[in-house]
C-alpha cells in the first residue's frame, strides 16, 4: 500500500470517528443532557479514541510499516533537537569508519589481494636458500627447464624477469616503461588471456633472437596508443631492437609484482635484444645457457591435490641436481672457487604461496602499513568509546522523559524501539558519511604514499568486508550504548523514576561513563606517544648526515645505450665539460647509480697476496662506477690518496678507492693504498685494480643502515650503459635544470634523459615511509587528542549540570567560586592521572613494539612521553575549563530553588 | 479487573463480526446505529465501547464481507459513513450463525445435558 492511500484512509478514519462522536453528543444533548457533560459522556461511550484509531489501523494490516515510519520521524525530530549531539555523534563515527576502512583498504590492496589471474590459490613462488644467501629468488634457465619436466608435480611453471627502465619508440618517439621477459608459458599458466589480439606462447620460444613479439598492458594501451585496436601488428623498437605488438592483456593484470605496472612483455628468447651486456648470448656466462646463472624468476602451479610441502620434497631432488651442474659448469670461469660452488650446492629450494605476486613490495610497505593500521584501530576504539559516552550523557538527560513516557502508558517495548530507531539513524548517517570519507581517503593515502620517485600504482577499492567490520562495529556501540538507558528505565518504576529524579540511575551511569572517558585518556596517550616517537625519529632522520652534502645538488640521468650509442666515454666527458661552464656550477661528476639509491651492484672481491679468513672472500662488496671529481662534487671527504681524474681512463693503469669499511674488513689496520684487489665475478674481468684512495662511509641504500662494504671503480676505465649526472651548485639546484637539459640536448636530442631531481629532493623520497608513518600518526595523533577532549569536556559539562543542587548547597554553607572551581578541575585532573597510569605501561609496550622502525631515539623516549603528557593534562585542563566556570557561577539560591 | 475485561473481549472476539453482520441484514447503517442497535437488542447486556467496533467494522471491510460509502442521513442532513453487507458477507453470516448455533448447542448439552436429550 502506498502512502497516500494510508494517508486518505487516516482521514477517512478520522471523518468517521468525528461524525458518529458527533451524533452521539447530539443525542445526548438531545436526551437533555447539558452540552459539557454531553461531550464527557459521549467520549465515555466511545472509548479511548486513539487507541480505537491505533487498533483500526492495525485492522488494514499496514501498521508495522507505519510504526516504523512513525518512529523513524519521532526518531529525526529528537535528533533534530539536539543538533550538536546529532552532528558530533555522526562526525565521530564517519571519521572512526572511514579511517579504519580507506587504511585498511589500502593495505588490503597492497599486501593480501590476490592476483587477477585463474585460480591463484594453486601458484606457488620458488625461492632458494643457503646459509650465505638465506633469502633467493632468481632461478637459472637450466633449473627452469629442469622444473618444467616437473608434470607429476606442476601443472604448469612460469618464468620471468623484469626489466628495468627501458626505451619503447613508437613511430620514431621514445618513452621510459617498466617491462619484462616472459617464458612461453608465462600467461597460459597464470590463466591471463589477451582482451585483443594473442598472449605470448610457448611456440614464441623458439631460437634465440628469433621472436620478435610483444604483448602490451592494457594500460600502455591505452596511454600510448589510445586504446586503437590498429596497435596489433604494429612495430616497435624496444631498446632500438624492433619488435611487433601481438595483443594487449586485460585491464586488471599488471604482472606479478603488486605495484608495478608493465608495459611490455618480450619473450625470454629475446633477451640479447634488447640487453646484450647482460645476456652474454654466446660465451660461457650465456643467460639463457650457463647454470650458473640465476636471473629467473620462477613461479608454478601445483597439480590438483599435492600440497606445497610434499611439491617441495619431490622437486628438491631435481632442483639438487641443477645446483650441482651450476657448480660443475663454473669451471673455468673466473668466480669459480670452492666457496662460490659450496654456496650453489649448498642451496636448498623453498616454495611458498604464490597467491599474492612478488613478495617486494609486500615487504616493503607492511610493516608501515600494519603500524598505521594498529594506529587506526585504535582510534576506532576511541570513536566507540567517545560515542558511548555521548549516548550515555544523553539519555541520562532524558530519563525524566522516560519516565515521564512511561507514566503516560508508552509501552517498553515502543520506549526501547524508539531508542533503538534513534541509535541505528546516527549510526547509519555516521556509516554513509564514513563510507565517503573512505572512498575520499584511500585515494589520498595513495597519493601521499606514490608521492615518492616511483610511482607506485594499485587500483585501490574500498574493502567492503571492513566497511561491512567498521559499520557493524559502530552501530554495535550506538545500538547497545544507545538502549541500554530504556533497559533501565524500563526497570524502574515510572513514578519511583519521576519522584526520585533518578539519583541511582545516575551513579551507575556516570562510573560507565568515567571508565569511557578514562579508557580514552589511556588510548590517547599511546596514540600521541606513538606519534611523538614517529616525528622525532623523522627529525632524526632528516638531520642525519649521510656523509656527504645533499644540499644544493641537482641530478639527472641519461642512458645513451638506449638508442644504440654503446661508445659513452666521449659523449658523457662532452656532456661534464657542457655543464660545467654553466654559470653557478661549482662541479659535476657522474656514477652509474644515484646516490641514496636502493639499486646497486654487488659483487665479491679477491684481494691481491692477502690470506683471508674462512668466509671473507664471500663478502658482498657494492661496486658504483664513478667520473672524475664525485668526491668533490659529492662532498664526501677523501681519508687518503685521491680520488679519479680524467687520466684514469681505458688504457692507464687500472684503479680503485674503496671507502673505511672496505678498508678496514681487508686489510685491518694496515695501509691500504697501492694494495690491489679484483673483481671477477662483477663483469668477468679478474685484472687488478690498485687502491688509490680510501673515502669517508657513506649511506648508500638508505640513511638507516649500517656502513656497507664500497669499492669505486673508474667510470670511464669501465664505461656502463646508463649514468646519473651529479652537479653541485653555488645557487638553487632548480634554477640551473634548464641549462642543464639544454646543454645536454645540444649534444643530442635524442638522448633519452630522465628524472631531473635534487639530491636533497631524493632524500627526502628515500624518507617517504617515514614521513607517511609520521604524519599519519600525528595526524591520528591530534583527531584521538579532540575526540578525548570532546568526552571529557562532554562528562565533566554533564557531572557540573547533574550537580547543580549540591554545587548550590556548597555555596549556600561558604564554599568559595574558585574551591568550586577547582573541585571541578581536580576531579578532571583526577580522571587524567588514571588514564595516564593506565596508558603510561600500555604506550610502553607500544614502543618497544615499534623499536624497529625508530632511529636516533629510545622507544622510552623521555622527551616524548613527557610532552604525550603534558599535551594530555593540558587538553584535560581546557577539556574542564567551561564545565568549571559554569559550576563556579552556580547561583546558590537558584540551584537550591530548583532542587 | 485485568482478567475480567479479558474475558469480555475473548467473548466478543467471535460474536462481534457476527453480531454487526446479522444488524447490516436489516439495511445499511453507520457505525454509530450499529453499536446503538447492538446494545439495544441485547437489553444492554454488551457494555460494549462503541470505539471498538471500528476496528471490526474495518476489518469486515478489508475482508470484503461489507462495503461502505459516505451518505447523508436522512434525519441528519449530514453525511455518515454507512456500510453495507454483500453478498460473501451474508454467506459468511449463515456460516456464522450455524457455527454459532452448533456451539450453543453443545454448551447447552453439557450444561443441561436432561433437558437436551428429552426435547
Amino acid at each position: 500500500m502506498h502512502w497516500w492511500q494510508i494517508r486518505k484512509r487516516r482521514a477517512d478514519l478520522e471523518r468517521e470517528l468525528d461524525s458518529d462522536l458527533a451524533l452521539e453528543e447530539e443525542e445526548q444533548r438531545e436526551r437533555g443532557v447539558s452540552a459539557d457533560e454531553a461531550r464527557y459522556a459521549a467520549r465515555r461511550a466511545f472509548g479511548n479514541t486513539t487507541l480505537v484509531r491505533e487498533q483500526t489501523q492495525d485492522a488494514w494490516g499496514t501498521a508495522p510499516f507505519e510504526r516504523l515510519v512513525h518512529d523513524i520521524r519521532f526518531a529525526l525530530r529528537q535528533l533534530g533537537r539536539s543538533r550538536g549531539f546529532t552532528l558530533t555523534s555522526i562526525l565521530i563515527l564517519a571519521l572512526g569508519i572511514g579511517a579504519v576502512t580507506a587504511v585498511f583498504s589500502l593495505i588490503n590492496t597492497a599486501l593480501l589481494r590476490m592476483l587477477p589471474v585463474h585460480d591463484p590459490e594453486h601458484l606457488v613462488e620458488f625461492k632458494s636458500t643457503n646459509p650465505d644467501f638465506p633469502v633467493n629468488d632468481a632461478f637459472s634457465m637450466h633449473a627452469f627447464k629442469a622444473f618444467q619436466g616437473q608434470t607429476q608435480t606442476l601443472a604448469g611453471v612460469l618464468a620471468f624477469r623484469n626489466l628495468h627502465n627501458i626505451d619503447i619508440e613508437v613511430d620514431s618517439e621514445g618513452g621510459l616503461a617498466e617491462g619484462q621477459l616472459v617464458s612461453g608459458s608465462y600467461f597460459s599458466v597464470l590463466g591471463v588471456n589477451a582482451i585483443l589480439g594473442r598472449t605470448i606462447l610457448p611456440s614464441d620460444e623458439t631460437e634465440p633472437g628469433q621472436n620478435p613479439v610483444a604483448v602490451i598492458g592494457y594500460d600502455y594501451w591505452r596511454t600510448r596508443f589510445a586504446l586503437d585496436p590498429a596497435v596489433l601488428g604494429k612495430r616497435i623498437l624496444i631498446n632500438n631492437a624492433p619488435f611487433t605488438v601481438i595483443g594487449v592483456t586485460a585491464p586488471e593484470f599488471y604482472g606479478l609484482q603488486p605495484g608495478k605496472r608493465i608495459a611490455v612483455s618480450i619473450p625470454l628468447t629475446m633477451v640479447a635484444s634488447v640487453n646484450p651486456g647482460f645476456a652474454a648470448a654466446g660465451g660461457p656466462a650465456d643467460a639463457l645457457k650457463a647454470a650458473f646463472r640465476n636471473w629467473l624468476y620462477v613461479f608454478g602451479r601445483l597439480q590438483s591435490g599435492v600440497s606445497i610441502v610434499k611439491a617441495t620434497s619431490r622437486l628438491e631432488p631435481v632442483y639438487a641436481q641443477t645446483t650441482r651442474d651450476a657448480a660443475a659448469s663454473l669451471a673455468g670461469s673466473p668466480i669459480d672457487s670452492p666457496a662460490v660452488r659450496a654456496t650453489f650446492i649448498r642451496s636448498r629450494l623453498q616454495l611458498q604461496p604464490g597467491s599474492q605476486g612478488l613478495a617486494i613490495l609486500r615487504e616493503q610497505f607492511s610493516r608501515p602499513l600494519l603500524i598505521v593500521l594498529a594506529v587506526v584501530a585504535l582510534l576506532l576504539l576511541i570513536t566507540c568509546a567517545n560515542v558511548a559516552s555521548l549516548l550515555l550523557s544523553r539519555a541520562n538527560a532524558r530519563e525524566r522523559e522516560f519516565s515521564v513516557r512511561l507514566a503516560l502508558g508508552a509501552g517498553k517495548r515502543r520506549l526501547f524501539t524508539q531508542l533503538f530507531t534513534e541509535s541505528i539513524l546516527l549510526a547509519i548517517a555516521g556509516g554513509i558519511l564514513g563510507v565517503a570519507l573512505a572512498w575520499w581517503g584511500s585515494r589520498s593515502l595513495l597519493a601521499l604514499m606514490a608521492h615518492g620517485r616511483t610511482p607506485v600504482s594499485l587500483s585501490v577499492q574500498v574493502d567492503l568486508t571492513v566497511l561491512g567490520f567498521a559499520l557493524a562495529v559502530s552501530l554495535l556501540t550506538a545500538v547497545v550504548f544507545g538502549t541500554i538507558p530504556a533497559w533501565r528505565a524500563a526497570a524502574v518504576d515510572p513514578q519511583h523514576g519521576l519522584a526520585q529524579n533518578s539519583r541511582t540511575v545516575a551513579g551507575v551511569h556516570s562510573r560507565l561513563g568515567k571508565s569511557l572517558v578514562v579508557l580514552q585518556i589511556a588510548i590517547s596517550l599511546v596514540l600521541l606517544v606513538g606519534a611523538g616517537l614517529f616525528t622525532r625519529t623523522l627529525a632524526n632522520l632528516r638531520d642525519f648526515y649521510p656523509g656527504f652534502n645533499p644540499e644544493s645538488v641537482l641530478l639527472f640521468s641519461i642512458d645513451p645505450t638506449l638508442i644504440g650509442n654503446r661508445d659513452v666515454v666521449p659523449l658523457y666527458e662532452q656532456i661534464l665539460n657542457r655543464v660545467r661552464q654553466i654559470p653557478g656550477v661549482r662541479s659535476a661528476s657522474l656514477s652509474v647509480h644515484e646516490p641514496l639509491s636502493t639499486n646497486v651492484s654487488t659483487t665479491t672481491v679477491r684481494v691481491q697476496g692477502a690470506a683471508l679468513r674462512q668466509g671473507e672472500d664471500l663478502s658482498s662488496v657494492a661496486i658504483e662506477l664513478i667520473g672524475p671529481d664525485y668526491f668533490t662534487t659529492l662532498q664526501i671527504p677523501l681519508l687518503r690518496g685521491r680520488e679519479f681524474f680524467w687520466q684514469d681512463r681505458e688504457g692507464a693503469p687500472k684503479v680503485a678507492i674503496v671507502n673505511e669499511t672496505t678498508a678496514r674488513h681487508y686489510f685491518g689496520d694496515a695501509d691500504p693504498i697501492g694494495r690491489s684487489l679484483s673483481i671477477p665475478g662483477y663483469r668477468g674481468d679478474s685484472s687488478w685494480l690498485r687502491i688509490v684512495g680510501v673515502a669517508r662511509d657513506i649511506k648508500v641504500h638508505d640513511v638507516r643502515e649500517p656502513a656497507t662494504l664500497m669499492l669505486y671503480v673508474p667510470m670511464f676505465q669501465a664505461p656502463e650503459g646508463g649514468s646519473t649526472f651529479e652537479v653541485r651548485t653555488s645557487v638553487d639546484p632548480a634554477t640551473i635544470e634548464n641549462a642543464a637539459l639544454d646543454a645536454v640536448k645540444s649534444i643530442d636530442p635524442r638522448l633519452p634523459l630522465f628524472n631531473v631531481r635534487t639530491l636533497a629532493g631524493q632524500r627526502d623520497n628515500s624518507l617517504v615511509q617515514q614521513r607517511l608513518v609520521a604524519s599519519f600518526s600525528e595526524f591520528f595523533g591530534a583527531i584521538a587528542l579532540l575526540l578525548t577532549c570532546i568526552g571529557l569536556y562532554g562528562l565533566m559539562a554533564y557531572t557540573v549540570s547533574r550537580r547543580t543542587g549540591e554545587i548550590g548547597i556548597r555555596m549556600a554553607l561558604g564554599a568559595q567560586r574558585g574551591r568550586i572551581a577547582r573541585m571541578i578541575l581536580r576531579e578532571t585532573l583526577l580522571l587524567v592521572a588514571v588514564g595516564l597510569v593506565l596508558g603510561l605501561p600500555a604506550a610502553g609496550f607500544a614502543a618497544r613494539l615499534i623499536s624497529g622502525q625508530l632511529f636516533g631515539l629510545k622507544p622510552a623516549d623521555p622527551v616524548t612521553f613527557a610532552a604525550a603528557c603534558a599535551a594530555m593534562a593540558a587538553v584535560a585542563i581546557l577539556a574542564s575549563y567551561l564545565p568549571a566556570r559554569r559550576a563556579a557561577s552556580v547561583d546558590p539560591m537558584h540551584a537550591l530553588r530548583n532542587e | 479487573m485485568a482478567i475480567q475485561t479479558q474475558q469480555r473481549a475473548t467473548l466478543l472476539q467471535g460474536t462481534l463480526d457476527m453480531l454487526i453482520l446479522r444488524t447490516l441484514l436489516y439495511g445499511p447503517a453507520h457505525g454509530h446505529q450499529i453499536g446503538k442497535h447492538i446494545q439495544r437488542t441485547t437489553n444492554d447486556f454488551l457494555q460494549m465501547q462503541h470505539g471498538s467496533l471500528y476496528p471490526a467494522l474495518h476489518r469486515l471491510e478489508r475482508r470484503g464481507w461489507v462495503t461502505s460509502k459516505w451518505e447523508t442521513a436522512p434525519d441528519r442532513n449530514r453525511e455518515f459513513k454507512y456500510y453495507r453487507l454483500t453478498e460473501k458477507g451474508k454467506k459468511q453470516l449463515t456460516v456464522e450463525e450455524s457455527q454459532w448455533k452448533q456451539m450453543a448447542e453443545a454448551v447447552a448439552r453439557v450444561l443441561w445435558p436432561a433437558a437436551t436429550e428429552e426435547g
